[in-house]
């Protein structure tokens, strides 16, 4: 499977997905282990499009590639925008998950929902270069 | 994403066909909002959505307090289990009003 290129808007959301899913049923993840990459994969490259890219002023591409061995399947989700590593985002507390809706922050689940989905999640940003990897464990 | 619109008695039933996203979200909102405004008792069916992220949640929110600050309710049914999950591991689950079926909804809102 070749990597996927797109141009950095939301456009692109749809087809990453589609993405994730062909390269999930490869690997033969379970429904839920998919659904949980998608997830997690969908989050962030949102961020990267509309902070990273179209809030930053910047314009550019997204990719998607992806690689597997027998014991997991990791795929990257590379830009060009402004570096965000998602590990530094505080996660909502306890206390913040029983609020009332009344009460709720807007925004700030998306990548609590991503970095708790999946099995492994790296960061680097390297000359310009922002890579989200993500890993999932293949079943046996 | 489409929204297909019907009314049970006073009751307006949407139901969403497709993935809500960060793309389709906001698209929602804008054409749910009127239906929010002129209905006290909304269900939304989300039987046909294949995929919900948290700018599905965040949608989810703001029309809550659309409905809540007019004194409306909305329910909601048809929840995959996937899209349950999401919304059990947010806390939001505590605080809509979840449905097992569209019976069951109108028989809660009525």
């Amino acid at each position: 499977m070749e990597a996927l290129q797109l141009p950095a808007t939301l456009d692109a959301l749809g087809p990453i997905r589609d993405y994730v899913s062909e390269a999930s049923k490869k690997a033969g993840l379970e429904r839920k282990a998919a659904y949980n990459l998608k997830l997690a994969i969908d989050e962030i490259a949102t961020n990267v499009i509309l902070h990273g890219y179209e809030e930053a002023g910047l314009s550019g591409e997204i990719k998607i590639s992806f690689e597997m061995n027998d014991e997991k399947i990791v795929l990257v989700l590379e830009d060009r925008g402004k570096p965000y590593d998602s590990r530094r985002h505080e996660d909502p507390s306890e206390a913040d998950l029983e609020l009332p809706l009344e009460e709720r922050a807007i925004g700030g689940l998306g990548i609590f929902l991503a970095l708790k989905g999946v099995d492994g999640f790296d960061y680097q940003s390297e000359n310009g270069n922002n890579r989200n990897v993500f890993s999932m464990n293949r079943p046996n | 994403m489409n929204i297909a619109l019907r009314t049970e008695g006073a009751i307006a039933v949407a139901l969403l066909t497709g993935a809500i996203d960060g793309k389709s979200a906001p698209q929602v909102q804008i054409e749910l909002s009127p239906t929010i405004e002129s209905f006290e008792k909304i269900i939304l069916d989300l039987s046909e959505v294949s995929y919900l992220s948290s700018a599905g949640l965040r949608l989810l929110l703001l029309l809550h307090r659309q409905a809540t600050a007019k004194e409306g309710k909305i329910t909601l049914i048809g929840l995959s289990e996937e899209i349950a999950d999401t919304m059990s591991m947010t806390g939001f689950s505590n605080f809509f009003d979840i449905a097992d079926s569209l019976e069951a909804g109108l028989k809660a809102l009525n």
